[in-house]
């Protein structure tokens, strides 16, 4: 998302491989490893001396989220835990630093301001690493993702790209990069512009979606494969296309004034990423296909 | 009896399947009623945590929109729980309906209460917080009816962050009163199954019972029967002899009867097995069909039958009714084409008559019927007093097997003495048996075992042998007799027997026409073709033979006999009986034409000897010579020349009698049993 024109990637062969994996997920316990012998990633002296005095006094990486975007992160069926490949992560990296890692639920537009006021150490939450965003807080890319439309099953209004939107209502979550696309799509509508209803969880999106309130949601592809194979909504939703729009990549945010922070957690990352422990943590929510090999920070290019 | 043993185990068995099949059935019936009552409760349990689901869904979340309880609720929001609620509370959808932050605090009540909550720490409200559901029954008190309560999290908001503790208590009556319709019903179906089940495997239970029951009666009745004659076998016949014994104890009277055919040996050998199984169902039905209700026929084996006739009236009845008996049982039969008349030897024995045991009284029966078999009675009754005489035939038989070894017999002659010259031409050989212990015993005492064995042909072929030798002996003394040796009817069964009389005739030195062999009709009633057969063979020899009898003489037409021979019984009236008289005469004369001399047997008087000589008659044997005794003595009382000449006088001149005569042949024991009386 960080180009204005719509970048348009074949994602067919991505489809198909997590459609195939997401199926099985959806009865097992996603937290089951498949592989016997679990990677470990290890304590890291280096990384932890890096963190701040604060976060190493209190032993504690406050961490915000927002836990509607499965298989990313969302609440458990008991309403309280969080969990995901995010929240896996997370935790995974907290054990490279050596720090607990507190994950809370939190607005997704208020991720960012919280993270520069300093409320939040962090924020995890399949934030696209943007050019506007990478200019307010700095951002540890850590997996690749696009856009795609998601419609009621059946597709009940035939949308089978963004154009079709014209003049329909979606539904899209505050302050995503999603968002900033229907805003820049608007443009090819002439006079029948999209009409786009704003919610704070993208649940609430799909509550909307799901009561023909919206005829269409976009969703990462993650969260957008996951919802179309879980049982609990597939009978719902289905992808309008295989296209995926404006790939970009996630990113940690980090506050700008914590460039020491930032790099415990690029190299925490980096660690994650060596060890395998990356790789596992992917493979438990089937999201493996949106896997980097690089952590890199604010490659928003 | 039979009936009675083989009903009782099986009516328990029967009893004892229906006890069994009723244990599995009952746990069955617990376990299954023990799970509809479950699921009927767990049937409420799941109505009430679906309605709460609804509720929190359709009425508290939409209400709350997304709030979190534990920052306490705004007026508005407030006042949308209680419009939601409102209705459902007054008429009485939902009992109570209270919302509480994590922490415990009640931020709203459907009566405004305060209190009565579950306490934080229940372990029902930490499921709750824990995001779990926990649902329960709360019985009703007389002040509240039965709730079903459910605690579970409040999730407010779509993307299902739980936010607080929602409480609710549904009515439970009317949940209980559709699961209990529910559950009754299924008990009535399972009751009702169970039941059939039950009745279905008790009516199996019945049915394999009695086939039990009948084949276990079958299998009795098989093992107590005598499958050829469908009598009783030894083994039923004891148990009734022991109860006749037992009820001899306590004074009943009764009788103990065996019974053995004579000459059912020759029928199986001469006429086959066939017929002697034929002739054993007659003597079986005739036996049984003469016989009272009360009494028992049993085969014991063979041919010996017995009867045990209990509750029998006096001793003299007994004997009537046994006679009787063996009347029917003597009544022609005919068999493969064959007639022929079945004589039977009865030995009686009474109980108690201090009899201990059944071997007791079947011994004194065994011993009473061999008396009979060879006494002029059929019914032979044992008494306690008599002598031992009889023995059992396996013993004798036992016996004589060693007296041959032993050489304990010994060979008596009796001399035919011709009437008109007084001069003995021919002795015949009579064989005796000194028996060790019993002393000397007759030929009637040991023959019917000997004959009833294959003892019969060691014994032929000694008796030969020793008369060939004492015909050396007394040739050598100057006495020109010849020989006269009986024949059993089992030796003119056998076709090599001739050989054998060949073979004997050569060792011993004797020429043929030295020896007699004499045959009694009788010898013929089984297989007269074969006896025929084996008597030309002997003829054929040079052998002269002889024939005795006091029926018809139809042998005389097909086979030629030297000699007829006049049985005793036309000769012990003969003076008195004009009829004897006529039938003497008429087969004198019938044998002279024939070409036959005449002997007569068992004179004893000098009336008769000189009634004889005018009637023709050729040769007569009696005591009124002499009685049975060594050759030397026979040598010594007729000297070389003639001791005692007979003169045909008219006159009747009185001579010296003996009282009594032997005058049967001896090997086929028809010796005159008075004699031994």
């Amino acid at each position: 998302m960080n180009r204005p024109t719509s970048h348009h990637l074949r994602i067919a062969g991505y489809l198909f491989l997590v459609a195939a994996t997401a199926i099985p997920a959806a009865c097992a316990s996603p937290t089951t490893p498949a592989s016997s012998p679990a990677p470990k990633a290890s304590f890291d002296q280096a990384l932890h001396d890096r963190l701040p005095q604060p976060v190493k006094n209190r032993g504690v990486l406050r961490v915000g989220t927002e836990a509607s975007y499965a298989p990313m992160e969302s609440f458990a069926p008991d309403g309280r835990t969080i969990i995901g490949a995010e929240p896996d992560l997370g935790t995974e990296m907290g054990r490279v630093l050596g720090v607990h890692v507190q994950i809370t639920d939190t607005e997704f537009t208020d991720l960012v301001p919280k993270v520069t006021d300093g409320d939040l150490d962090l924020a995890l939450s399949a934030m696209t690493d943007t050019p506007e965003r990478s200019k307010i807080t700095d951002f540890v890319d850590y997996f690749s993702a696009g856009t795609t439309i998601v419609v009621q099953r059946g597709n009940p209004a035939g949308v089978t790209g963004i154009s079709d939107l014209c003049g329909k209502v979606v539904a899209a979550q505050r302050g995503t990069t999603q968002e900033d696309l229907l805003a820049r799509s608007q443009k090819n509508c002439g006079t029948k512009p999209i009409v786009v209803k704003k919610f704070p969880t993208n649940a609430d999106t799909l509550v909307e979606l799901r009561t023909a309130r919206a005829v269409a949601v976009l969703n990462d592809l993650p969260a957008a494969v996951f919802l179309v194979n879980d049982p609990h909504t597939s009978s719902s939703y289905q992808l309008a296309s295989t296209t995926q729009y404006e790939p970009g990549l996630y990113g940690i945010v980090v506050a700008k004034g914590q460039p020491r922070l930032r790099d415990a957690v690029q190299g925490a990352l980096e660690e994650l990423l060596r060890s395998g422990v990356y790789a596992n943590v992917l493979s438990r929510w089937h999201v493996q296909a949106g896997a980097v090999t690089k952590i890199t920070v604010n490659s928003n290019q | 009896m039979t009936s009675r043993r083989g009903r009782t185990p099986g009516s328990r068995l029967f009893a004892l399947y229906v006890l069994a099949s009723l244990i599995p059935i009952s746990v069955i019936g617990f376990v299954l009623v023990r799970g509809y009552n479950d699921s009927g409760v767990e049937f409420g349990r799941d109505q009430g945590r679906a309605q709460a689901a609804v509720i929190e869904r359709m009425v508290v979340a939409p209400a709350l929109r997304g709030a979190d309880l534990s920052a306490g609720l705004s007026v508005a929001e407030r006042d949308r729980l209680r419009s939601a609620t409102d209705l459902a509370i007054f008429k009485g959808s939902v009992s109570h309906l209270r919302l509480r932050s994590f922490t415990g605090t009640i931020e709203f009540s459907d009566d405004g209460s305060v209190t009565g909550s579950v306490s934080v720490s229940d372990p029902a409200f930490l499921a709750a917080a824990a995001g779990g559901v926990d649902v329960r029954i709360i019985e009703g008190r007389q002040d509240a009816p039965a709730n079903v309560r459910v605690i579970q999290p409040v999730i407010a908001a779509a993307n299902g962050h739980a936010t607080g503790v929602l409480e609710v208590y549904l009515p439970y009556d009317a949940i209980a009163t559709k699961s209990e319709a529910g559950t009754r019903l299924a008990i009535t179906r399972l009751a009702i199954s169970l039941i059939g089940l039950f009745a279905f495997l008790a009516l199996i239970s019945w049915w394999t019972t009695r086939a039990l029951r009948q084949n276990a009666a079958t299998h009795e009745y098989d093992s107590l029967h005598d499958p050829l004659t469908g009598l009783p076998n030894r083994e039923l016949f004891r148990r009734a002899a022991e109860d006749a014994l037992a009820r001899g104890r306590r004074g009943e009277q009764g009788a103990l009867v065996l019974i053995d055919l004579d000459h059912f040996k020759e029928v199986n050998d001469t006429l086959g097995h066939h017929a002697g199984d034929k002739l054993l169902q007659v003597v079986g039905r005739r036996l049984s069909e003469s016989l009272r209700t009360d009494d028992t026929v049993a085969r014991l084996g063979g041919d010996e039958f017995a009867m045990v006739l209990p509750r029998g009236g006096s001793r003299q009845e007994t004997v009537e009714l046994l006679n009787r008996v063996r009347h029917e049982l003597g009544e022609e039969v005919l068999l493969d084409g064959v007639s022929l008349n079945i004589e039977a030897s009865f030995g009686v024995c009474f109980y108690p008559d201090g009899a201990e045991t059944v071997e007791d009284l079947l011994q004194h029966a065994d011993s009473a019927m061999y008396q009979g078999k060879h006494g002029p009675e059929g019914v032979v009754i044992y008494e306690p007093a008599t002598p031992h005489q009889g023995t059992h035939a396996l013993t004798t038989q036992r016996e004589l097997r060693a007296a041959l070894d032993r050489d304990e017999l010994v060979l008596h002659y009796q001399p035919k003495v011709e009437l008109d010259t007084g001069r003995v031409t021919c002795v015949e050989a009579l064989v005796r048996w000194q028996h060790p212990r019993r002393g000397l015993l007759h030929p009637w005492q040991f023959l019917p075992q000997a004959e009833g064995s294959a003892l019969i042909d060691p014994l032929t072929t000694w008796v030969l042998k020793r008369a060939f030798a004492d015909h050396k002996a007394w040739t050598a003394a100057g006495h020109d007799w010849t020989v006269a040796v009986n024949l059993s009817v089992r030796n003119l069964a056998s076709l090599p027997f001739a050989d054998k009389v060949r073979q004997l005739l050569q060792e011993g030195g004797l020429r043929p026409d030295r020896l007699h062999l004499e045959v009694t009709e009788t010898a013929y009633a089984f297989d007269s073709e074969l006896a025929a057969q084996v008597v030309g063979a002997l003829a054929a020899l040079g052998v002269s033979m002889s024939i005795a009898g006091s029926t018809g003489l139809s042998q005389l037409r097909t086979i030629s006999f030297s000699e007829v021979k006049i049985d005793r019984t036309f000769l012990a009236d003969l003076p008195g009986n004009e009829r004897d008289r006529a039938i003497v005469r008429s087969v004198i004369d019938l044998a002279h034409s024939l070409g036959c001399r005449v002997t007569a047997v068992g004179v004893e008087s000098q009336d008769v000897a000189d009634w004889l000589v005018t009637a023709g008659c050729d040769q007569a044997q009696g005591y009124l010579w002499l009685r049975p005794s060594p050759w030397t003595e026979v040598a010594a009382a007729f000297g070389a020349a003639t001791a005692k000449t007979v003169v045909a006088a008219p006159s009747e001149a009185p001579t010296p009698t003996a009282r009594t005569t032997e005058h049967a042949p001896a090997q086929t024991g028809h010796e005159d049993r008075r004699a031994s009386r």
